[in-house]
């Protein structure tokens, strides 16, 4: 099977504690394939392990059919792996346009690129995320919601062919979710970007993946269909608890 | 659009007074003037380490020294040109600063000033134990100039000027470009600039190789027309903290502001110096206070809002130490 992102046992050990534990998983080409769990179950860490921000203390990461463990993060960020960080890590001290710049600038393709033709990525990508009216704000005096847009914004302008969503739908209301969970959809339908995403915003993973993995204790204890996991007795016990299963199961019956 | 004509046409004038300006201005202000080049040139080289990059390189001063030495060895041992060996100066600086980088620039904050402070001291002790290329602690008396004064004054005038224009337009290209931008992203948070595929080691090499650079030819300029160079006084750590007020006055992160803050300082420090001769320290200290609590983001900064009682304590808000 050709997977786009694949991980053999990796594991993360801080300490003795280990954050994540011999996961296997894999990401075809194409998919949306959602991470969930409780806090502390190792989503981020996992995250942290395939961009290289930490090493790996075991296992192996393939990207494209290359391995890319323990490779330095800006190696990574240039073949075309792109993420957003949990709690956003904006540029601070530049504007909503220069900090999307940024990401047209470097990334994949970015280096190829003039400032100009940089300024009209950064500008397709605001006008998608309708960024726009808000270009010229420094990041300073930005909205929560508002960064995660822009720190999806950023990781969009770098012309990922994988897309590590950590957490964007966090903090935003209704409204802001379903606009977010169809940006993503859009995504993945007009420009053929596979995605990783993070959630804790249930209605929303659920909406949007193909495919779910279910941390626990930094282990992967289920992986399947979104109709699958919801259904399954240790995600039910370890994450997504009693209440959320007969709600869905009354859902079922009406 | 109207705002930009308007600079353009301001900065225009400035640098048309300041061509003209040795002819009318008698050799005192011309003295002065050349100083606040030499010393914008300094500051300027800092803005692109400490303001673009966010690195606080407080010891340029070790650059300063070494272009001074560089200088003062090739003239009065191997006869060299000055023109040449400033540059070669710049050049070593830049080399040095790229190597001494590579390892130092992986810390940060506080931890690189003081490591930065070791590479000058360093540098400082290597050419002080060196007398018998550097003269050691009798430092170097530099070949004598054949001309008349007027012509050393136009001389040392025009030629940071047109070094300090050098800089400050490489400063401008610097903050329209990529390169440019991507200072600003490591700047601005440096873990994200490397996710997003910026290698930054690279960029920030680069970025102190160049503010050593120039930071070199000051202090090449420097050798050559204050006619004697010790160690003491071209590794002086006034120097640096020179620059540093000279950037904080102006402001960092913007392409004028280290000029602004070395003309404002300079000025400033010569009046002082005039009115009260004996505490001139004592009183140039106090007003180095007033102005960082009041503007601790630079001249720059300032002129777009008001001064008032709101702006001192929101800067004091901001900018204090929790």
């Amino acid at each position: 099977m050709s997977s786009l992102l694949e991980g053999k046992k990796v594991s993360k050990h801080f300490g003795g504690l280990p954050a994540v534990d011999g996961v296997d998983f894999h990401i075809a080409p194409g998919e949306i394939c959602g991470f969930i769990g409780p806090n502390g179950a190792g989503k981020t860490t996992l995250i942290n392990l395939i961009t290289g921000v930490f090493p790996v203390t075991g296992g192996e990461i393939w990207f494209r059919g290359q391995n890319i463990t323990n490779l330095p993060s800006h190696v990574i960020g240039k073949m075309g792996l792109a993420r957003t960080y949990q709690v956003a890590k904006p540029f601070s001290g530049m504007t909503v346009r220069e900090n999307v710049l940024i990401g047209a600038l470097h990334g994949k393709s970015g280096r190829g690129k003039t400032m100009g033709e940089a300024s009209r990525k950064a500008e397709e990508i605001m006008e998608l995320l309708k960024l726009m009216p808000k270009r010229n704000i420094d990041m300073a005096e930005t909205t929560i919601p508002d960064r995660k847009k822009v720190e999806l914004a950023k990781a969009l302008a770098m012309d990922p062919e994988l897309l590590l969503l950590d957490e964007v739908m966090g903090g935003l209301n209704s409204t802001e979710v379903e606009g977010m969970m169809e940006i993503i959809q859009t995504l993945r339908k007009m420009r053929r970007i596979t995605v990783l995403v993070i959630e804790h915003v249930m209605k929303a993973i659920m909406g949007i993946s193909d495919r779910v993995v279910v941390l626990h204790h930094g282990r992967k204890i289920c992986e399947g269909t979104p109709g699958q996991i919801t259904c399954d007795e240790k995600v039910i016990k370890a994450y997504l608890g009693e209440r959320y299963a007969k709600a869905k199961a009354q859902e079922g019956n009406v | 659009m109207q705002k930009r004509k308007k600079m353009g046409i301001a900065l225009v004038l400035a640098v048309l007074v300041l061509i003209f300006a040795p002819f009318f201005s008698g050799g005192y202000w011309t003295k002065v003037l050349t100083g606040v080049f030499m010393f914008g040139i300094t500051a300027e080289a800092l803005n692109i380490i400490a303001g673009y990059t966010g690195y606080a390189a407080f010891g340029n001063v070790g650059f300063f020294g070494l272009g001074a030495y560089v200088v003062g060895v090739l003239m009065t041992k191997v006869n060299f040109p000055f023109l040449p060996a400033m540059l070669i100066g710049g050049v070593i600086a830049a080399l040095l600063a790229a190597l001494y980088g590579l390892p130092i620039l992986r810390l940060k904050g506080h931890y690189f000033a003081i490591a930065t402070l070791g590479i000058s001291e360093f540098t400082r002790e290597i050419i002080y134990n060196w007398p018998s290329l550097t003269g050691g602690g009798n430092g170097i008396t530099m070949p004598i100039i054949q001309r008349s004064p007027e012509w050393i004054n136009f001389y040392f005038y025009y030629l940071n000027l047109i070094v300090l224009g050098v800089c400050t337009t490489c400063v401008w290209l610097i903050s329209r470009s990529r390169f440019g931008y991507t200072l600003r992203a490591i700047r601005g948070n440096e873990d994200a600039a490397m996710t997003m595929g910026i290698n930054t080691r690279n960029y920030k090499v680069l970025a102190w190789a160049i503010s050593a650079f120039f930071t070199a030819l000051a202090g090449g300029i420097y050798a050559y027309w204050f006619t004697y160079i010790e160690p003491g006084a071209v590794f002086d750590l006034f120097i640096s903290v020179k620059m540093w007020v000279m950037l904080l006055l102006g402001g960092g992160m913007t392409v004028l502001g280290p000029l602004v803050g070395a003309f404002l300082f300079e000025i400033l420090s010569e009046i002082i110096w005039g009115e009260f001769l004996f505490i001139h320290a004592a009183v140039l200290g106090v007003v180095i206070i007033l102005i960082v609590l009041f503007m601790p983001q630079g001249f720059m900064k300032l002129i777009r809002q008001r001064i008032g009682l709101a702006t001192f304590l929101a800067n004091i808000r901001e900018n204090r130490v929790t």
